[in-house]
């Protein structure tokens, strides 16, 4: 099972393929209180160039209800309409540090969805991994990470942490290389000026390289580089291009 | 009152080495350090709601020379000073008001160093240790600013000031704020010293509140859960007894590695439950699986909605029993097991809105507000511990969600540079938690997650012991999250808490 969430973590780039006109805005969040059990609440927000309601439920990190998000999707191919928008999806939302008024609204007839477990989700250390297995191969992987962000969020950077962090462990001793990307080229959005600070490049790649020392890497085998060559792992970005920049890359080559 | 007088007439059960129960003539309650009795395979106390029963694996425990049970230091403190069996190896309110009514200031329990409200008070009056007799409250003074596991300082991205000091400690020159080693004093309950094999399971490799792996053990190089101390401030249960050594017990020296591994052994042998309610009878009757056994023989660190068992299906069998056995119960046993049954699904299924909550709703990913229900943090089958440990703000000790305290200090904490994610700049606080171990803003207020057995034998509860009981935790529940609890769920809650 492993090997197969391995193998697909290497869905090489290009991959992206740009069917349908991604969008990309700064605005307030909304909170319809769908009760559908746990989880299970929608996420509404308005595109403010155009006042159309988008869902972006379907986002791995939620919004906070007190502040701006940055909200990066395309339209899915889903029409299905359980929460009062139309649905964004992949997507990805970026809490910003911008204040919002907090509002919710009642379920009103929608349902909202029931949760399931994604299938990005680390599994318990009880339940038995699949070790790779010789000869092995280099490794090659990628993390992505919220607008200004080094935090490793739950159900999506942690999924693919874990998966950099046991081949890792698997194949010691080995060579890792990791290096940190920050989206420095700045951009008008919903009229906010957005840009990261490119020592947020370094940030990321420290937190990464911290994590797989704390997880048993020898420190010494653990170096940061300024870039790595080649691929970088699209299935991180579900095939978005905006959030592509904020990532770290990882290469493990075994000894 | 009544409880009062229930406890005072109760009689304790001493249970011999091979579990063959034995009516003795029994020993006080309370375990004084180097008593020398022997500490039983089974050992039942009387509390409030019924009887509390420690099990300890591999047979009876000599304590005469133990050092869990002896004082080694000059304050004539043992471990089990404030670790009483009786009280689910923490220390009850109840407990330290009868120790006072009983010794005084003499009592090793109200020592000057955190047994009382300040060393610097005249130790020999009760009002000087008011937060330990009347809120169960121990001194933790911890170094301002924080210094790491290395003891070097931290620099904090927030300043603290002392806005009111009832305990005088924290603008006390020698031991405050202000003194030549900067110290800020908190109060906090005493957390019960057993069921370790759940307490310091761990169900994932990471820390999701802390974003990274675990912590991890400086002397063993392995990860270790983060259930442990309130704040945080070490990573294991013998970093956890050199801390204790040097602050509560005043020993003079550090302890060795023998009496460490004494200590570990006893408490990883040590399991406790509520095992009998006075009203609903043993909590594993007629299919019920409560109480200290299933803890002794059950895997830890399992997520109950995910390969475990569901937090609280104890009692399931109380629910789904055929109406023929149900007939044969009386009408009181009836009413409590099916409350403590619906109790149980209430815990799992009710779900609320959880909204600004560091640890939850920040920085996780996990949205502010997200609706889930009491399994959401306390997940662990069996325990109801986190099984992705680390600490969370539920407002206990925060203004404005906080209780009125005006016997605990009151903090004001501006955060330096971020504001905090969910109160902003400025907090009042009567306790950091968290942030006295990290230095951080964000983590004002955040407190670990505590254990849920025993519960009856240890009141009040919350770390700072603003829930007199059990309806409080739950009436604290509900303001904090305008749960909408209906009054049937709310004692249904209560009935379970009172079983575990």
């Amino acid at each position: 099972m492993i090997r197969g969430a391995f193998l697909s973590l290497l869905a090489f780039a290009p991959a992206v393929e740009d069917s349908v006109k991604p969008l990309r805005f700064v605005a307030c969040p909304v909170y319809r209180d769908t009760d559908n059990g746990r989880k299970s609440g929608c996420w509404l927000t308005s595109d403010p160039a155009t006042g159309v309601r988008y869902d972006v439920t379907a986002a791995p990190t939620k919004p906070d209800w007190n502040h701006a998000i940055l909200v990066e999707g395309k339209l899915s191919a889903d029409a299905t309409d359980h929460c009062g928008g139309r649905v964004l999806e992949p997507v990805r939302v970026s809490v910003l540090e911008g204040a919002c008024t907090r509002h919710l609204l009642p379920a009103e007839g929608y349902k909202g969805r029931r949760f399931a477990l994604p299938e990005r989700n680390v599994r318990p250390l009880y339940q038995a991994r699949k070790q790779q297995q010789k000869p092995f191969v280099e490794g090659r992987f990628t993390i992505p990470f919220d607008y200004r962000s080094s935090f490793i969020s739950y159900q999506i950077s942690d999924y693919y942490l874990d998966a950099t962090i046991n081949y890792a462990l698997d194949v010691q001793p080995a060579v890792i290389e990791i290096a940190g990307t920050a989206q420095t080229r700045p951009a008008m959005v919903s009229g906010v000026r957005l840009a990261e600070d490119a020592a947020l490049a370094r940030s990321r790649a420290e937190v990464v390289r911290k994590a797989l020392i704390l997880r048993g890497i020898p420190a010494q085998r653990v170096r940061i580089v300024e870039r790595l060559p080649g691929p970088f792992v699209a299935a991180a970005f579900d095939g978005l291009n905006s959030p592509v920049d904020r990532r770290v890359d990882i290469r493990i080559r075994p000894e | 009152m009544l409880a009062r007088g229930l406890l005072a007439a109760a009689a304790t059960v001493f249970v011999g080495a091979v579990g063959v129960a034995q009516i003795r003539q029994e020993p006080d309650r309370w375990w004084n350090p180097g008593e020398g009795r022997i500490f039983p395979a089974t050992l039942d106390y009387q509390n409030e709601n019924g009887t509390l029963r420690l099990l300890l694996d591999g047979g009876p425990l000599k304590t005469e020379g133990h050092p869990f049970f002896t004082a080694s230091g000059p304050n004539g403190r043992a471990c089990v000073t404030c670790h009483q069996p009786a009280d689910a190896m923490s220390l009850s309110a109840e407990s330290a008001r009868r120790q006072w009514d009983r010794n005084g200031a003499r009592d090793p329990l109200f020592a000057a160093s955190d047994g009382s409200n300040c060393p610097s008070l005249p130790q020999a009056e009760r009002a000087s240790h008011s937060l330990l007799i009347d809120h169960g409250l121990i001194r933790i003074a911890r170094h301002w600013p924080p210094r790491d596991l290395g003891g070097k300082p931290i620099k904090p991205d927030f300043r603290i000031d002392v806005v009111r000091d009832p305990s005088t400690c924290n603008t006390d020159p020698r031991y405050g704020l202000t003194s030549a080693t900067p110290m800020l004093s908190v109060f906090r309950r005493p957390r019960p010293v057993a069921n370790f094999k759940y307490i310091e399971a761990m169900g994932f490799a990471y820390d999701p509140k802390a974003g990274m792996p675990l912590q991890v053990d400086p002397e063993t190089g392995k990860p270790v859960s983060g259930n442990l101390m309130a704040d945080g401030r070490v990573p294991t249960l013998a970093a956890q007894m050199r801390d204790a050594a040097s602050a509560h017990l005043g020993f003079l020296k550090q302890m060795d590695a023998q009496d460490i591994a004494r200590i570990l052994d006893f408490e990883r042998r040590l399991y406790v439950a509520q095992q009998q309610d006075r009203t609903g009878g043993a909590v594993d009757a007629d299919g019920a699986i409560g109480g200290p056994r299933t803890l002794q023989v059950s895997q830890p660190g399992r997520l109950g909605s995910d390969g475990g068992a569901p937090v609280w299906s104890e009692f399931e069998a109380w629910e789904k029993v055929p109406e023929a056995t149900k007939a044969k119960w009386s009408p009181e046993v009836r009413k409590f097991r099916e409350s403590v049954a619906r109790g149980a699904r209430v815990f799992r299924e009710k779900t609320f809105l959880i909204s600004d909550t560091a640890g939850i709703n920040s920085p996780i990913g996990f949205g502010n507000p997200v609706r889930n229900s009491c399994v959401f943090c306390h997940n662990m089958s069996y325990m109801g511990m986190d099984v992705a440990p680390g600490q969370v703000d539920l407002g206990t000790t925060n203004q404005p969600f906080a209780d009125p305290a005006p016997h605990l200090p009151l903090f004001r904490v501006t955060c330096l540079g971020k504001p905090h994610p969910h109160y902003g700049r400025t907090i009042l606080t009567s306790d950091p938690g968290y942030a006295l171990t990290t230095g951080r803003c964000a983590d004002v207020g955040r407190i670990t997650l505590q254990t849920m057995r025993g519960l009856s034998a240890r009141a009040p509860y919350f770390s700072n012991g603003s829930a007199r009981d059990l309806r409080g935790v739950i009436d604290y529940y509900e303001r904090r999250y305008t749960i909408g609890y209906s009054e049937q769920e709310k004692q249904d809650l209560v009935n379970l808490m009172r079983a575990l």
